[in-house]
């Protein structure tokens, strides 16, 4: 009774591998979004900035987005890019390690690089509140590995 | 639960379109943000995608007005005025606003009597009665949109023991229905669509004022005779001639409206036809176009309309029983 108990054991196994490597490879990493409100908070005469929930949202108001991502396969990823368009109510609060897009996610690049159509039609350089989108590039990740990237946006 | 998602989604695309060319106040209160991001890569030599969840919140409710006098200065007034003033929604949801007009404000020489608080309607300028929406003092504007702005006029009377020159000061105030306060200051579910309303760097409340000046125009009138007697002399006998010649003088600040001079012809003398003259061109004596009327009881000159500094002089002849 016992060794065929090990037997059948060993089968779901072989079964199990077999039917998840291709699940595996298909979403091998996932993106868990997150947003935040940046709160002033002045304690004691010393102002510093809290993270709230986002239950009270106003123009004016600073959001910080975080997406964290996790490699749950256990195979390495290389070539990891994570695209964030970003929502119209909002406008990016600064620059970052990232690359952004003014013109929806068709190029990117260092946002003093970039440069728009100007009210007049002439060229101008591109502002945080042209930005449409943001990107992050991570050469690769390892199995079971995992990071976070985010940016900060203020409410139109 | 879907159904009600996806039409709150169509809903904000419709608001984001309208609202292209940047609001002031900032997006509209109930505007959903959205966030989603999305990752490839390369896993097995084989390129993958994949979304995050979407995280969404909804922008609340700020409660901001500003107030603005329209008079670029003093306005003058003889018994009734209007004040002009826009109110704006400031805040970025729909809001009415209660409007209060205060005439006793600090450093009065005199406090004006308020009438009325109007809409003005056809933004005129002037209070149109059956055109322009009245209000009590007090009571609450229409709901405005985020941005839009009123034209109110509020309708004062100036009290006859107000002095000439004296001003006076009107406020006009206007407060958020929903509630005032310090910034910061929440009403929970009282905004768009259930969200809350809070209130904004205004308070939620903002004020202007505008400046009255009481326009008192004095008239004075000096009455001179001359006399022509038969003999080229210049007696009071019978049959002599009296010129009498009456100046009227504006004193004072502002207009005179609709004056009229009206003189007896004294007893014992009678009036003579044709002699009566307005600024030295004869007036005919009949009721008729022209300012001035004689008759053997009286003459009339309607001035009509004068403003501070004019004169009129008026002549007309009688003759001594």
């Amino acid at each position: 009774m016992k060794s065929h108990h090990i037997i059948a054991a060993a089968c779901a196994a072989v079964l199990a591998s077999g039917l998840t490597a291709p699940a595996a490879a298909q979403a091998a990493v996932a993106l868990k979004g997150d947003v935040k409100v940046v709160r002033q908070v002045t304690e004691n005469g010393r102002t510093s900035e809290k993270l709230e929930d986002p239950n009270q949202v106003l123009p004016g108001d600073q959001l910080v987005f975080t997406t964290r991502y996790t490699n749950g396969g256990n195979e390495r990823v290389d070539d990891f890019v994570v695209t964030n368009p970003l929502p119209a109510p909002v406008k990016l609060a600064k620059v970052d390690s990232f690359e952004v897009s003014v013109d929806g996610g068709k190029s990117f690049g260092a946002l003093a690089a970039l440069k728009v159509s100007g009210a007049d039609g002439k060229p101008r350089a591109a502002e945080l509140g042209d930005v449409t989108h943001v990107r992050w590039r991570v050469a690769s990740i390892a199995p079971g590995a995992s990071g976070e990237v985010k940016y900060f946006a203020e409410v139109r | 639960m879907r159904s009600l998602a996806q039409a709150r989604v169509i809903a904000v695309a419709a608001v984001a379109a309208a609202s292209a060319p940047a609001v002031a106040s900032g997006v509209p209160a109930g505007s959903l943000i959205e966030n989603t991001a999305t990752a490839t890569y390369t896993a097995n030599s084989t390129s993958q995608s994949v979304d995050s969840n979407t995280v969404s919140l909804t922008v609340d409710e700020v409660l901001d007005v500003a107030v603005a006098s329209q008079e670029s200065g003093l306005v003058p007034a003889t018994s009734t005025a209007v004040l002009r003033f826009k109110v704006t929604n400031t805040g970025n949801g729909p809001e009415a606003f209660t409007l209060t007009a205060n005439p006793a404000v600090t450093g009065n020489a005199f406090d004006a009597v308020v009438t009325g608080i109007a809409i003005d309607v056809n933004a005129n300028g002037i209070y149109d009665a059956g055109i322009d929406t009245a209000l009590a003092n007090g009571a609450a504007s229409p709901v405005l949109a985020a941005d839009q702005p009123l034209d109110v006029l509020v309708l004062i009377s100036i009290p006859a023991s107000a002095a000439g020159n004296a001003t006076s000061k009107v406020e006009l105030s206007a407060a958020a229905l929903t509630g005032t306060g310090a910034p910061g200051t929440l009403f929970a579910g009282a905004g768009v669509s259930g969200g809350d309303a809070v209130v904004g760097g205004s308070n939620a409340q903002a004020n202007a004022q505008a400046t009255l000046v009481v326009n008192k125009a004095a008239v004075s009138l000096v009455k001179a005779a001359s006399i022509a007697d038969p003999f080229g002399g210049a007696r009071p006998v019978p049959a002599a001639i009296i010129t009498y010649s009456i100046v009227a003088s504006v004193t004072g600040s502002g207009t005179v409206t609709g004056l009229t001079i009206n003189d007896p012809i004294p007893a014992g003398t009678t009036y003579q036809r044709g002699t009566l003259t307005l600024e030295g061109a004869t007036l005919t004596d009949a009721a008729d176009a022209d300012a001035g009327q004689g008759s053997a009881a009286a003459v009339a000159v309607a001035l009509g309309d004068l403003v501070a500094g004019a004169t009129r002089t008026v002549t007309f002849k009688v003759r001594i029983n």
